[in-house]
């Protein structure tokens, strides 16, 4: 269990001058499962880069269970904050998906049993378990991103960082990252994710964190960010609320974020008040 | 909780012409045609090995190379972008024909087995001047001339687009490698790779850095080329040129001048006029 603290953090690049992160402050207590939203360019791919020391503050600080990450290395900071990157062929390197998935748990220092175990775990929670063999590039485009995840969910970090899983995922690999950040936060484990798909956002996470230019806009439960009140404020990072929201709004019938939560309200209606 | 910023909208273009098109250059040198600009290095790093000698390269140097780029304002850029280029070949043909001159006969210096010659020093001296005419010629050209502006002026005389996109893509290319393995570093110290231990670690670290890179840019070619042939690419006849660099009159004849002066002078030297 990691709690992660972010304390007035401004990240200025230094090539480009770019004010990417103005002055942040976040606290993600242990267990939680947030989700980073906003824009493009609103920071969320420059915070998360912080939480694992990638990126140094320009000002402020990030605190990994009240250690400052800035007295860290990257290297120590990923046995305990595990960062799945958007694009797989960025990453993939081994000549089989086995290779692949150990080579974080590796590089931590696990073998024998645990290191099988892990891997083995990461494999099934993906659906890859049959294909330890294979070559990663003879796997699709979105399975090759389900192996990106298992090689982070095998190191078991506390933490786990997605940035954008669902991208490029039909329905089914949508529920099956939407089943691993479950499994993991019901083991305990913190997962923050950046997408722009708010139907899985609304799904698959207790809070949202809205960012617009380097600052955090908007940040609560998903049935309070989607909630009519603050549409204007997402329609001004681009964003727009999931169906079930607008419907749900649309028909008055409070905030509906979730389909789920839309159709228990439809029947509520249909049912008239319990006499 | 609500941010309290408004809806921002795109910054207004600073220019009137479109990022895609060429603008003109900052100096006289720089909005020379692509062409007058390749012409002038290929006879300036032709005729510093016709010429031969110590005073011929020197005089080409400065008059071809270093006046030209002072005129543009990449001087500084220039000798270090061309010292850095010429270095290794430069200093081991130097030191091979001071020590190793057949005809050496006036000793400066004895290390050992190997002797120093005043000959060998000469003959050094001579080559190291050739190699200087030449990196200087080529970094001159690369530092003033935009490779698209160079294809797209190609293209308007004639040449295929392929040959034009083969050199293009081929210098596009460096900064989006460096770009993507500046990712993929990333990513894979975010698995726990340690890049920042020991000379060991960090030679370790090699292969899943440099694996993603060339596995990448290998796929990225096939795609490239499918994209490239979904759109036309190969179909023949001429293209429309939004664009293309301006030429003048005084150009072109500067350009065949030059052609001319290089052919009487290898002419010369072939015939033995010029001892």
């Amino acid at each position: 269990m990691a709690d992660l603290r972010v304390e007035r953090l401004v990240h200025v690049y230094r090539e480009s001058g770019v004010r990417a992160l103005d002055g942040i402050d976040l606290e993600i207590r242990a267990g939680e499962r947030v989700a980073l939203v906003g824009q493009n360019g609103s920071g969320k791919t420059t915070l998360v880069r912080h939480l694992n020391g990638l990126l140094r503050p320009t000002e402020g600080r990030v605190l990994v269970d009240g250690h400052d990450a800035g007295s860290m290395t990257v290297a120590q900071l990923a046995a305990r904050i595990g960062l799945v990157f958007q694009d797989p062929d960025r990453q993939i390197f081994a000549g089989s998906v086995r290779a692949e998935v150990e080579f974080g748990p590796r590089n931590l220092g696990r073998s024998g049993a645990e290191l099988s175990a892990a891997v083995a775990d990461a494999l099934a929670a993906t659906g890859l378990e049959g294909e330890t063999a294979t070559n990663p590039y003879d796997l699709g485009g979105s399975r090759r991103k389900l192996l990106a995840l298992a090689s982070v969910l095998a190191m078991r970090t506390p933490v786990l960082v997605l940035d954008e899983p669902t991208t490029g995922q039909d329905a089914r690999g949508v529920e099956r990252v939407r089943a691993v950040i479950e499994a993991a936060a019901a083991a305990g484990r913190t997962v923050v994710a950046i997408s722009h798909d708010m139907r899985f956002v609304a799904e698959a996470f207790e809070r949202v964190v809205v960012m617009r230019g380097g600052r955090v806009v908007l940040d609560g439960s998903p049935s309070d960010v989607f909630a009519e009140a603050s549409w204007d404020a997402l329609r001004s990072t681009y964003l727009e609320p999931p169906l079930a929201s607008r419907i749900g709004g649309r028909l008055g019938l409070g905030s509906t974020p979730t389909d789920a939560a839309l159709i228990a309200r439809l029947r509520e209606g249909a049912e008239g008040p319990a006499s | 909780m609500a941010g309290g910023a408004g809806l921002t909208s795109a910054p207004p273009l600073d220019r009137g012409i479109p990022d895609f098109l060429e603008r003109p250059g900052p100096s006289p040198v720089h909005r020379l045609n692509p062409l007058t600009k390749a012409t002038l290095a290929t006879v300036t790093a032709v005729a510093a090995v016709a010429l031969g000698g110590l005073v011929g390269p020197v005089v080409l140097v400065l008059v071809a190379v270093i006046l030209p780029a002072a005129a543009a304002g990449v001087l500084g850029r220039l000798i270090r972008t061309s010292l850095l280029l010429a270095l290794p070949i430069a200093v081991s043909a130097f030191l091979v024909n001071l020590f190793f001159f057949p005809d050496g006969r006036t000793v400066l210096v004895e290390v050992g087995p190997i002797t120093a010659t005043a000959e060998g020093f000469g003959f050094a001296l001579e080559i190291l001047a050739r190699i200087l005419a030449i990196s200087g010629a080529v970094t001159l050209f690369y530092l003033t001339t935009r490779p698209a502006a160079l294809v797209i002026d190609l293209e308007r005389r004639g040449v295929s687009p392929r040959v034009g996109f083969v050199a293009n893509a081929s210098v596009q290319t460096v900064p989006a490698m460096v770009e993507r393995a500046a990712q993929i570093t990333a990513a894979q110290r975010a698995r726990g790779l340690d890049t920042e231990g020991s000379v060991w670690r960090r030679i370790r670290g090699i292969v899943p850095i440099v694996g993603p890179v060339i596995l990448g840019s290998i796929a990225e070619v096939e795609e490239r080329t499918m994209a490239l042939e979904a759109r036309g690419f190969t179909r023949p006849g001429r293209r429309t040129l939004l664009w293309t660099p301006s030429d003048t009159t005084f150009e072109r004849i500067l350009r065949w001048g030059l052609v001319a002066a290089l052919v009487g002078l290898i002419a010369v030297r072939v015939t033995g006029v010029l001892r």
